[in-house]
């Protein structure tokens, strides 16, 4: 360096907290209202954070459905962000939330269609039948082999007869999404049938 | 990678901006005031204490002040946990209620040179209840405005949140109750005073819980 030559300053590396005061920035942008900034969140997160929801529920198609959650609840709930604070603790602590509501509100629900189901074999099956009955615990073991989410659609459409759209809006999830689980698990158990 | 569809016209149609909530400590300010109302309504409405004077300003309103101040930082606690990813961890949850249980304690040993100053004979049960009832009845109107401020945040451990506020309003009435009551037994003040906290605590788990909203 020429004596007397000011040291340039060097712009700062992108690293992770360059990275952060862009999201901050984006989030600012999103409670101003604008939708970019929202898209610019969905980009920056989304992998990142489908990444965590599939380690905790190890159902990728469950891991979609909860991404949107997230983002719906992070829209929901954004007011609660304090401007200049790090938005990845924010919105992983808010999906972190959104799973466990969700494995809370299905081992509710399982328990109770198991209930049910059980209720009405135990009314409905001649106890003399023995064939009828193997045949329905063979069922049921295979039935039990299928993931919970799909095992649930399943019974929804095919046992109770409801539609996909409403399963859809009785899970939160889209009507293609339960449309695949409901296929997935009778696929599933088919082949544990077999 | 871009949101689907569907969810960005669900954001779309609902996107204004919004203002963001204050600071948790800015929020719990705003029941300053009502925290230092309630320490003089307890024993305003009612009478004080024989010995307010011997007890002197410090003693007395400083000490009581000081308490309800506790009250509030711990309503502050509370405010902070019902952030997503500002949640407190298990150490600082442990000293805060340990310290928030503790200070009555302390400040009863500060100021009182004997303990063994309690209800006449026969009395006990109802100067208990009356004191129960003076605390329970002081630490309501706080309760239901740091329940307003908790359930306008987003608590994912809403007993938690509420186990906090609740032990802060608890305090904050108790540091009325002490300008009132001047008894230094033990079964009294754990029981009537300490149950009457505890009972705010639980209080606050109960609206936490029933407020918390079903996301």
């Amino acid at each position: 360096m020429p004596p007397g030559a000011k040291k340039q300053r060097e712009p700062a590396p992108a690293g992770p907290d360059q990275a952060e005061r862009e999201l901050c920035a984006l989030m600012e942008g999103y409670l101003d209202g604008r939708l970019e900034a929202f898209d610019g969140l969905y980009a920056a997160l989304s992998g990142r954070l489908r990444g965590y929801l599939l380690s905790q529920c190890r159902d990728p198609a469950l891991a979609d459905d909860l991404l949107q959650d997230t983002f719906l609840q992070m829209h929901r709930s954004r007011r609660t962000y304090e401007p200049g604070r790090p938005v990845t603790p924010w919105i992983f602590a808010i999906a972190r939330h959104v799973f466990l509501m969700k494995r809370r509100s299905t081992g509710r629900r399982l328990r109770f269609e198991e209930r049910l189901a059980a209720e009405a074999v135990s009314g409905d099956v001649p106890r003399d039948d023995v064939k009828v009955l193997a045949e329905r615990d063979e069922m049921r073991r295979a039935l039990d082999q299928v993931p919970a989410d799909q095992r649930e659609a399943l019974l929804l459409h095919h046992v109770q007869g409801w539609s996909f759209a409403e399963i859809a809006a009785r899970l939160g999830i889209r009507v293609n999404a339960a449309k695949t689980r409901a296929f997935r698990g009778m696929k599933k158990m088919k082949g544990h049938l077999k | 990678m871009s949101a689907p569809r569907d969810l960005r016209d669900t954001i779309a149609r609902d996107l204004r901006p919004v203002k963001p909530l204050r600071s948790p400590t800015m929020r719990a300010l705003a029941l300053l005031p009502l925290a230092a109302a309630i320490v003089f309504a307890v024993p305003a409405l009612r009478f004080f204490r024989s010995d307010m004077q011997t007890l002197g300003v410090v003693r007395g309103w400083g000490f009581s002040y000081a308490q309800a101040v506790a009250g509030t930082v711990i309503v502050a606690l509370a405010l902070r946990e019902s952030i997503p990813g500002r949640a407190l961890s298990r150490a600082v949850l442990g000293w805060t209620i340990a310290a928030g249980l503790t200070l009555p304690a302390l400040l009863l040993m500060l100021t009182a040179s004997t303990f063994d100053l309690g209800p006449a004979p026969g009395r006990a049960l109802s100067e208990g209840i009356g004191c129960f009832r003076a605390s329970a009845e002081g630490a309501v109107p706080a309760l239901v405005v740091a329940a307003l401020l908790v359930a306008r945040a987003f608590p994912l451990r809403p007993g938690v949140a509420g186990a906090l506020y609740g032990l802060g309003c608890g305090l904050i009435a108790d540091a009325g109750l002490r300008l009132y009551c001047e008894y230094t037994a033990p079964p009294h003040v754990a029981f009537a005073h300490g149950g009457a906290i505890l009972g705010a605590m639980f209080a606050g788990v109960l609206m936490a819980k029933i407020s918390a909203p079903r996301r």
